[in-house]
C-alpha cells in the first residue's frame, strides 16, 4: 500500500471497516512511512481534543423564549384552521395583552409620579400680586356734605390696606349719570 | 355507591383533567413521547426540548461556530418540529428528523454568512477575543505550559472544524461528535451512503492535514 491508497482508505482504516488482509496492508504501510503516521496520530489527538471541548449549554431564557414563540404558533395555527375562531382567540389575547400593558403603564406611571414628587418636591412659587386698586365713591352727590355722619362704604373702604404709592386710582361716582 | 367509589371516582376524574407531569414521560423513548404528544398531552413536547435541545445546540454550534446564533436556530428547529410533527413518518427515528432539520437551518445558516461579510467579521472578532482571555485554571494540578497546550489545541481543532467545507463540515461533526452512523448520516444528509463515505473521508483528510503541521 503506498501513501495514496493509504489516504483514500483512510476513514475504514480509522472506522476499523477495512476487510483482514486490507488492515494488515495499511498497518505495515504506518509502520513505513513516517509522514503517514504524523498524519494518523494528527487525526486522533485532534478528535480527541474535538470531543473534550467543554459542551455548551442553552441559556437561562431559552425555555421561556421557546415558549413564547409556541404561543405564537398556536395562533397562527389557530387562524390558519379557522379564521372566525382564530380571529376570536387572536383578538382575546390581544385584548388581553393590551389590558395587562395598559394597567402595567398606568401603575408605572403612578409610581413614576409619586416618586418625582418624592424626591423632587415642587419648589415654592413666588406670586406677584398687581398692586391693590382704592375704590373711593363720591358720597357728597348722594348726600351732600356729611363728612361729620357715620359712613360705612367709607369706612370699609378706610380698612383697606394702605395703598402703595404708583398705585392707579380711580374717582368713581356713586350714580352713573351717563353722558 | 360507597365512600369509597365515590373518591376513587373524584381521583380519576381528577386525572384525566390534570395534564401529565413532564417528568411522567422521562422513561418513555422519543417514539412513544412523539405518540403522546399527538395525543394531545402538550407536556411531552416538554420532554422532546429536554432531550434534544443541548444536543442540537452543540452539533449546531460546533457547524456554525457562533454560539448565540446557534441557539436562535435551534429555536426555529422545536419550532419546525412543534409545527410539522403530525406529519413525521413514526417508523423512521425522531433524533434523525430533529438533526435533519438541524442539519438543513446550518448549511442555511453558513449559506447565507458566505454572501454577508460582516456576520464573517463578527465570528473572527469573537476568536480574536477568546485568544486574548487570561489562562484558566480549569486543573489545579496542570502546569500553565498544559493547560497553555490545552487551550492551543482546542482552538485550533474548533479553526480546523471551521476550514473544512461545508458539506464535509456537517458530515465530520455528525460522525466525530455526534456520534452517528454512516446510514443515520445519509438520511440526516439526504445523501447516499457512497457520498456521506467519500465525504467523511475527504474531510478527515483535510482535517488531519490542517492539525499535522501544528502539532510538531
Amino acid at each position: 500500500m503506498d501513501c495514496c491508497e493509504f489516504r483514500e482508505k483512510y476513514s475504514d482504516f480509522a472506522d476499523g471497516q477495512l476487510d483482514e488482509e486490507a488492515e494488515l496492508r495499511a498497518r505495515r504501510h504506518l509502520s513505513l512511512c513516517a509522514p503517514c503516521r504524523r498524519f494518523d496520530a494528527a487525526f486522533r489527538t485532534g478528535v480527541r481534543a474535538l470531543r473534550d471541548l467543554p459542551s455548551v449549554e442553552v441559556s437561562r431564557t431559552f425555555g421561556e423564549r421557546l415558549k413564547s414563540q409556541l404561543r405564537h404558533e398556536l395562533i397562527v395555527r389557530a387562524l390558519a384552521v379557522d379564521p372566525l375562531s382564530g380571529a376570536i382567540a387572536a383578538m382575546l389575547v390581544l385584548v388581553t395583552v393590551g389590558l395587562v400593558t395598559w394597567d402595567l403603564a398606568e401603575l408605572h406611571a403612578t409610581r413614576h409620579t409619586a416618586a418625582a414628587v418624592a424626591v423632587n418636591p415642587m419648589p415654592p412659587v413666588a406670586i406677584r400680586l398687581p398692586p391693590p386698586v382704592q375704590v373711593r365713591i363720591d358720597t357728597t352727590q348722594i348726600f351732600g356734605d356729611v363728612s361729620n355722619a357715620f359712613d360705612p362704604v367709607l369706612l370699609v373702604a378706610d380698612t383697606s390696606p394702605a395703598p402703595e404709592p404708583d398705585a392707579p386710582r380711580f374717582d368713581i361716582p356713586a350714580v352713573w349719570g351717563g353722558r | 355507591m360507597s365512600e369509597r367509589d365515590v373518591t376513587l371516582v373524584a381521583h380519576a376524574s381528577l386525572r384525566a383533567t390534570r395534564p401529565t407531569p413532564a417528568s411522567a414521560f422521562a422513561d418513555l423513548d422519543d417514539s412513544h413521547v412523539v405518540q403522546a404528544f399527538l395525543d394531545g398531552q402538550s407536556r411531552a413536547f416538554d420532554e422532546l426540548v429536554t432531550r434534544y435541545q443541548a444536543r442540537l445546540l452543540n452539533f449546531i454550534y460546533r457547524t456554525i461556530g457562533d454560539r448565540e446564533r446557534a441557539e436562535d436556530l435551534v429555536q426555529e428547529v422545536f419550532i419546525r418540529i412543534y409545527r410539522h410533527l403530525h406529519r413525521f413518518d413514526q417508523t423512521k427515528k425522531f433524533s434523525t428528523w430533529a438533526y435533519t432539520i438541524a442539519s438543513n437551518l446550518a448549511k442555511n445558516e453558513l449559506r447565507n454568512r458566505s454572501r454577508n461579510p460582516l456576520v464573517l467579521f463578527q465570528a473572527i472578532k469573537k476568536h480574536w477575543e477568546a485568544d486574548h482571555r487570561p489562562l484558566q485554571f480549569e486543573d489545579s494540578s496542570s502546569r500553565p505550559d498544559d493547560m497553555y497546550h490545552k487551550r492551543h489545541l482546542r482552538s485550533l481543532v474548533e479553526q480546523s472544524v471551521e476550514q473544512l467545507p461545508e458539506h464535509h463540515r456537517v458530515v465530520f461533526v455528525l460522525r466525530e461528535l455526534e456520534g452517528k452512523t454512516y446510514e443515520e448520516i445519509a438520511e440526516i444528509t439526504g445523501c447516499n451512503l457512497g457520498t456521506v463515505k467519500s465525504r467523511l473521508n475527504r474531510a478527515r483528510n483535510s482535517f488531519a492535514a490542517i492539525i499535522a503541521p501544528h502539532l510538531d
